[in-house]
């Protein structure tokens, strides 16, 4: 052991950190950003910028609305009721796949809004930084389950590694060599941040236990699996009847559910086969002022309205709650959520540096000895770290750029909004390996320049600039402008700070420490 | 506005401790140009109230939010507190110098 443990761990770190780096930065950038998913879907969906309302809306209203727009192939409707951060009703219709529809509703009048035409945070960005939007065989749950389980290897190796956890707890040398320089920061981001690393990568893979140990359930509940999901998520199911029911009045469910929940209000009402004789109501509990997401729920009989289950989480997926609780912050708390925002930025910082100390570390020996490796691992960190942000940007100024209804090649609106994301973040990776030694500055003066026209063109094609939304305090969009504003102010320094001119004395003319 | 006060006491006590465990460190006091503490016994003081200085930060945490909410903000702005006190040592220096001279 000793030493030679110490080296085995520091080869499977360094590598690991090449190889994996590139989707590790990605996850936790969408995950930073999903943090304010909200606020951005409200950036992103400017006919859902509207004033929070004071009272909830009537159910039985928004059921009228609802079944309208059901078809035969839905065998679900489901609403989630208005919320500060989330001013609209927002109706989902799910059909025999699972797949979602989705449409917005002013709660104030219960009038239909137009088609959102963007998945913007929650079905674009929040979703890809637990699958990569690749739905298909579920195999991005688990490439970036794989990737959580690295993630922890990287935690306990770095700090394996680590000389001198203490000693060097605070050191961060931003004027020595590169090398120096960039293996102090992610030290320091890595150390420092070690308890939110470990606790989100930790929480983000046990929020997904049932598909990353698939095994487990069929061993334990054999052919009633069902009885899995009703144990421990308080899943009911029953089937259809085939013949026409009608559904008593949501309200009044809504009201029988707050009594058991001791006041307690209801998030979202689900209603299963909706019009049939044997359609139920699902009602699930609130949680805006506790870390654990309960999984408290009453199911009623649609025709009747009478009670068929109520449903607790038991002790272990009550464990399980608290902890996807600290993961999805869906809490009313604007200082954790802010404090969870720059710590998912620390993350991003420790993988960026981590790259650039395997790249300093190595440039003059790969030079020296005619190697590839730089030049090639560089392309993949300027790819994976300025190239996803320019490709984000670009997603928001594409949102903001393309027309209501436009369709290109059969493509509809949020689908060429989610092609010029993955457009641009390919051409990231062309553009790094084209141009070293330059791409860095270059991407970084794209950012500066994508983040101030996307805060421009929100003021130009709504009409809400900032002036406009700080006086009269829409917090989301004015903060989502403010923010950009911050990240171009930011890109534009280290793309000035990396003029030529600057590289040479960075990298050559300061003294060693 | 007791929240935004009690916020500030939160971050500021986590800062504090910080900076005094950093300044409890020989290669920290040589940034902030003070001298070296002489003695083990002396250079202890600094690190002991900085501890105290966190756990008051963890204290007032879980006062303004109760248990949960209250631990979740304390490590989260323990990691915050602790980057400030990293940058001030590398940018700004001489900030912690009349915290460093307090003790000799």
């Amino acid at each position: 052991m000793g030493e030679s443990f110490r080296q085995s761990m520091t080869w499977l770190h360094s590598w690991a950190g090449v190889v994996i780096g590139a989707l590790l930065f990605a996850i936790f950038w969408m995950g930073t950003l999903s943090v304010f998913d909200r606020e951005i879907d409200r950036w992103m969906i400017p006919d859902t910028r509207l004033s929070t309302v004071a009272a909830p809306p009537s159910l039985d209203a928004v059921a009228a609305v609802a079944v309208g727009l059901v078809r035969p192939e839905h065998r679900a409707w489901l609403a989630t009721l208005p919320t500060d951060r989330e001013p609209v009703v927002k109706l989902f219709f799910q059909d025999s796949e699972d797949h979602f529809e989705s449409r917005f509703l002013d709660p104030a009048t219960m009038a239909l809004l137009p088609e959102a035409g963007s998945w913007a945070a929650s079905d674009f960005i929040f979703p890809f930084h637990y699958n990569l939007n690749l739905e298909w065989m579920h195999i991005g749950y688990w490439l970036v389950g794989i990737l959580g389980m690295a993630m922890l290897v990287m935690l306990t190796s770095g700090v394996i590694i680590h000389h001198r956890i203490f000693t060097d707890f605070f050191t961060f040398r931003p004027g020595g060599k590169l090398p120096r320089s960039s293996l102090d920061l992610h030290n320091l981001t890595a150390v420092v941040g070690l308890p939110f690393h470990f606790v989100i990568t930790l929480s983000g893979l046990i929020i997904f236990f049932s598909i990353h140990f698939p095994g487990v359930v069929p061993i334990v509940y054999q052919d009633k699996q069902a009885d899995f999901v009703k144990e421990a998520y308080g899943v009911v199911q029953r089937d259809a009847a085939g013949v026409p029911g009608d559904l008593a009045s949501l309200d009044a469910m809504r009201m029988r559910a707050s009594e058991l929940w001791s006041g307690g209000q209801p998030y979202f009402v689900r209603i299963w086969h909706p019009g049939d004789a044997n359609s139920y109501v699902e009602m699930r509990r609130s949680f805006p002022d506790t870390v654990t997401m309960n999984l408290d729920a009453v199911y009623f009989d649609g025709p009747t309205g009478a009670i068929l289950h109520t449903h607790t989480a038991k002790p272990v997926m009550t464990v399980q709650r608290f902890l996807s609780g600290l993961h999805f912050i869906q809490f009313e708390h604007w200082t954790l959520r802010w404090l969870y925002f720059v710590l998912g930025l620390s993350g991003c910082v420790m993988i960026a540096a981590g790259f650039i100390y395997w790249l300093e570390s190595r440039r003059k020996r790969h030079a020296a000895q005619g190697l590839a490796g730089v030049r090639i691992v560089e392309g993949l960190a300027v790819g994976a770290v300025t190239g996803i942000v320019t490709a984000t940007l670009a997603f928001f100024v594409a949102n903001r750029l393309l027309p209501t209804g436009a369709t290109v090649l059969g493509y509809e609106r949020y689908a060429l909004e989610i092609w010029i994301f993955y457009l641009v973040w390919l051409a990231s990776f062309v553009h790094a390996w084209i141009r070293p030694g330059h791409a860095w500055r270059e991407q970084g003066w794209t950012i500066a320049g994508l983040a101030a026209l996307a805060v421009i063109l929100n003021g130009v094609t709504t009409g809400d600039h900032l002036v406009r939304t700080l006086t009269e305090a829409s917090w989301a969009v004015a903060g989502m402008d403010l923010a950009l504003l911050a990240g171009a102010s930011v890109a534009a320094f280290a793309a000035w700070r990396l003029r030529p001119r600057a590289a040479v004395s960075l990298s050559f003319k300061q003294p060693a420490e | 506005m007791s929240d935004w006060l009690l916020f500030i006491g939160i971050l500021g006590t986590a800062y504090l401790g910080f900076a005094l465990l950093a300044l409890g460190q020989s290669k920290h006091r040589r940034t902030v140009k003070a001298a070296d503490l002489k003695t083990p016994f002396r250079s202890a003081i600094p690190r002991c109230l900085g501890a105290l200085a966190l756990a008051t930060s963890l204290a007032l945490a879980l006062l303004r939010d109760g248990p949960s909410f209250g631990a979740l903000l304390w490590v989260t702005v323990l990691t915050a507190g602790a980057i400030a006190v990293a940058f001030t040592l590398a940018w700004r220096p001489k900030w912690l110098r009349p915290l460093a001279v307090c003790f000799v």
